[in-house]
């Protein structure tokens, strides 16, 4: 029976792969237009924007409005999963790894921290961006947690602290915008009179800013998803 | 062409893990395996094969690839781990009061 089943169901899919297979090939392989916005982009973003990264130039000068709404769906993410997983008392959790494993993490945290504060700065100039190390900040605060054991991680970088990032991250991302409407009239637009040389640390207007608050609140709010999911297997692991 | 076919298959083994297995853990990472080959596929067919999108001064330079899908793809790569990490905790939550991940356990036990 349940063997039909499988052949069935993989017979189904080969079909459903042919049908797919000959409406995607409608597609053209080359989007080739002459007044794209692929053209405006490349030939303008630097001089609009000051980012030397086209990407970053798009999520957060043209399109930064979205990318707040994508923060939006991270927090929104981060309060079902707290309220979800709530938990009052801290349970009795692992205490971690061994002594030399905790030595070695010890002296390699500064430079993890560093190397994700690198990558949310330099957003503007080279690959990376507020999301990609605000993910490496939150994954200091998962080897806290699975080094140093989740007691470590609550005592060292409590909560309030993390929820503290995560609403400063969120705040500075939208006190730019509210100064953007100050300053030429429309939310989130780009200071221009922080710009300087293209390829400067602090050059690409309100776009490193951006970058600083969404990598904190990326960070934050990972941390928070890993410490609310751990909290909940150490507490079941406890009672059994 | 070797695009979509690659496209085609990495989507529907995402979908026949759906489909078939028995864990909702497994449903999710067939989920996830979904979500991969959409946005291997949107990055692929925009690919112009040329240079990743980031230039080295002010000069413009020519033959870079198409920034627009890569920043579109990075929003929804953030929005697939939120929806994943969700879900997880949906079945964290269900796993409590079932002590089950399986699909087939559930209406029996919410019966009782």
């Amino acid at each position: 029976m349940s063997r039909i089943k499988h052949i069935s169901i993989v017979i189904i899919l080969a079909f459903l792969g042919l049908i797919m297979l000959l409406d995607l090939n409608k597609i053209p392989n080359q989007f080739e237009y002459a007044n794209s916005i692929y053209h405006h982009i490349t030939n303008n973003a630097v001089g609009e924007t000051g980012s030397l990264n086209f990407v970053t130039a798009i999520l957060y000068d043209y399109r930064a409005y979205d990318s707040m709404g994508e923060s939006t769906i991270i927090f929104g993410a981060v309060s079902g999963i707290v309220l979800l997983l709530s938990r009052k008392t801290l349970p009795v959790s692992s205490h971690g790894l061994s002594f030399i494993v905790k030595r070695t993490y010890g002296m390699l945290t500064p430079f993890i921290f560093l190397f994700s504060v690198y990558i949310i700065a330099h957003g503007h100039l080279s690959p990376g961006g507020g999301f990609q190390g605000g993910v490496i900040l939150g994954a200091i605060s998962i080897i806290f947690s699975i080094v140093y054991g989740s007691e470590f991680d609550y005592k060292r970088y409590t909560p309030t602290t993390k929820t503290l990032l995560e609403t400063s991250g969120a705040l500075l991302f939208i006190g730019i915008g509210l100064i953007g409407i100050i300053y030429s009239g429309s939310f989130l637009s780009n200071l221009n009179i922080l710009n300087s040389e293209p390829g400067s640390l602090l050059s690409a207007g309100s776009i490193p800013f951006i970058n600083l608050g969404i990598g904190f609140k990326i960070g934050a709010g990972l941390a928070i998803i890993f410490y609310s999911m751990i909290q909940k297997t150490f507490k079941e692991e406890a009672s059994l | 062409m070797i695009n979509h076919i690659v496209f085609i298959f990495i989507f529907l083994l995402g979908f026949y893990a759906i489909l078939v297995k028995k864990s909702l853990i497994k449903m999710v990472i067939g989920l996830n395996i979904m979500e991969g080959a959409i946005f291997y596929w949107f990055i692929a067919i925009t690919d112009r094969g040329g240079i990743i999108p980031i230039v080295q001064s002010t000069q413009v330079a020519f033959n870079l690839n198409d920034p627009i899908p890569q920043a579109l793809i990075l929003t929804g790569i953030v929005i697939g781990a939120s929806t994943s990490a969700f879900l997880l905790t949906l079945i964290i939550e269900l796993n409590k009061f079932t002590d089950s991940t399986n699909p087939d356990q559930l209406g029996g036990i919410i019966e009782d």
